[in-house]
């Protein structure tokens, strides 16, 4: 058990839910969208005033919709995160262990024919699990990207032309080119305007585009994880993790037609495009660990302007999403 | 006499009811202190970017994971301060129990002389137990929330340049509690709550 508390150093501590983060960005981003309450279509209404009355009501109720169901989106984000990362550390743990197997000493046990195959075997077996945990996570984390991405695209409320019936109608998908969906620019609630809603979902799941793009390589890294006895595959970064994955990662923009193969991972907050090229390099434990860190920490969720978002919406709307 | 000593129960019943929330607070402390901890420790393996294999290809990846968590060390600080306020709070009210119930003794009319504070009834407890009794639960407690205090500023001081031993050191201290001995506490509420244990 010489190894044991090399094994333990890396067990993760729970952080508390709201991991702390910090943007300087924040302050600039919110400026820049209060100051921008219209569109600037604002100027000519294409509906007439009768319909206008009527289009309000409706449009209201799709926001009230598409927020109430981003902000679920945004738990289910949560939670899909926190196993992913629970699964990711006992793959890690498991992985260590059968590493330093063939150091440990075993005392008494060292007597037992076999015993370090055995275990070996069944450390195999249990990483051979945690790995499909992982990747499951992963494949929850990318349906609510898709799912935020559909939602912040469905923001607009449309005439709907119908001769059968003398009612007007809305919907949410256009009819008429003339028809921007946007009554015109003017403002839903209180003061703003569709596009300034779209806006600020833009700005929200472009964090979580982001950061599922740099989680894609903390779990292509994690599924690539073998001692040198075993036949674990290695993952390239050009791999489908799952079967339908790059028709996900399309929605979500982050399929490169082009290249074929994924975009390649960034920070929001960086500012060069180019990425440097992928060293590989021996993973060792604290590799390990940084990769658990970074899983954990989110690093392009500003999660203080995620809140502030939320909390814009909740009181231009007057209800309580959360 | 009897009903003086009814009142220093109830006054016993309050402080431990302050005890309980004591351990709550405790047990918060404890989590903060160990994420806390765990964050100082990774802080170094963070800092080289050696260490960040495949991540490397993420422009920036370093600074911004290691920027991350030195926020989150200090949100949790401030934590830990917040509930080192709320220790305060409960050694001050440990003590205004212990001075009222001095001036419930010696104030005013009913001045009692040493004999009638050592007098004792049967299995109940002197006035003397009592006194002293709420006199030592307020000093332990107050000893142990200043060793809080610079346990909680050598962890800060530790972020700078960590080292594992003085971390498990500090933990253990926190964990340890020395300046609570529970047989000591468990005696002096034995002595006071005779009657009901009998």
């Amino acid at each position: 058990m010489v190894d044991r508390s090399r094994t333990e150093n890396l067990r993760m501590e729970a952080l508390d839910p709201a991991t702390p983060s910090s943007s300087l960005s924040s302050y600039s981003y919110s400026k820049a969208v209060n100051t921008d309450f219209r569109s600037p279509s604002s100027t000519a209404s294409p509906l007439p005033p009768s319909v206008s009355r009527l289009w309000r009501p409706a449009a209201q109720r799709n926001l009230r919709n598409q927020w109430s169901k981003l902000a679920a989106l945004r738990q289910q984000w949560n939670s899909a995160a926190s196993s992913g990362r629970s699964h990711a550390t006992s793959l890690v743990n498991a992985y260590l262990s059968e590493k330093y197997m063939p150091s440990m000493e075993l005392g008494v046990l060292s007597d037992m024919s076999d015993i370090r195959n055995k275990a070996s075997w069944k450390l195999f077996k249990q990483q051979e699990l945690h790995r499909s945990k992982v990747l499951s996570s992963y494949k929850d984390l990318v349906y609510v990207v898709t799912q935020m991405v559909r939602l912040s695209k469905s923001m607009r409320c449309y005439l709907k032309a119908s001769s059968s019936t003398p009612l007007v109608q809305f919907s949410g998908c256009s009819e008429d080119m003339n028809d921007p969906g946007d009554g015109g620019g003017i403002p839903v609630f209180a003061f703003r305007s569709i596009s300034c809603f779209e806006k600020l979902a833009e700005e929200l799941v472009q964090m979580f585009i982001f950061e599922l793009n740099l989680k894609r390589l903390l779990v292509l890294e994690l599924l690539s994880l073998r001692c040198e006895s075993s036949m674990v595959k290695r993952f390239n970064w050009s791999d489908e993790l799952y079967a339908g994955e790059y028709d996900d990662l399309s929605v979500c923009n982050l399929y490169s037609g082009g290249a074929s193969e994924p975009v390649k991972p960034r920070l929001l907050v960086s500012k060069s495009d180019v990425p440097t090229a992928r060293r590989t390099q021996k993973l060792n434990h604290e590799t390990m660990q940084v990769y658990l860190t970074t899983w954990l920490v989110e690093v392009n969720i500003d999660s203080d302007r995620v809140e502030e978002i939320f909390s814009e919406i909740r009181e231009e709307m007057h209800v309580n999403i959360s | 006499m009897e009903s003086m000593i009814k009142k220093f129960q109830q006054r016993f019943k309050k402080v431990q009811r302050e005890m309980e929330r004591w351990e709550e607070l405790q047990s918060r402390l404890l989590s903060q202190f160990r994420n806390a901890s765990a964050i100082i420790q990774r802080l170094q393996v963070l800092k080289d970017i050696k260490n960040y294999g495949s991540l490397n290809c993420v422009d920036g990846i370093g600074d911004e994971v290691l920027m991350r968590q030195m926020a989150s060390l200090q949100k949790i600080l401030i934590l830990m301060n917040k509930t080192l306020e709320e220790f305060h709070s409960i050694t001050l009210s440990l003590g205004k129990i212990h001075r009222d119930a001095r001036q419930m003794v010696e104030g005013g009319s009913n001045q009692l002389c040493v004999k009638k504070l050592q007098l004792r009834i049967g299995v109940k407890p002197t006035l003397a137990d009592c006194l002293d009794g709420l006199m030592l639960l307020h000093e332990m407690h107050q000893s142990e929330y200043h060793l809080k205090t610079s346990l909680v500023s050598a962890l800060s001081v530790l972020t700078l340049k960590p080292n594992p031993g003085d971390l498990s050191a500090l933990q253990q201290l926190l964990v340890d509690q020395p300046n609570i001995p529970i047989e000591e506490v468990q005696n002096i509420f034995n002595i006071i709550f005779a009657e009901e244990i009998s």
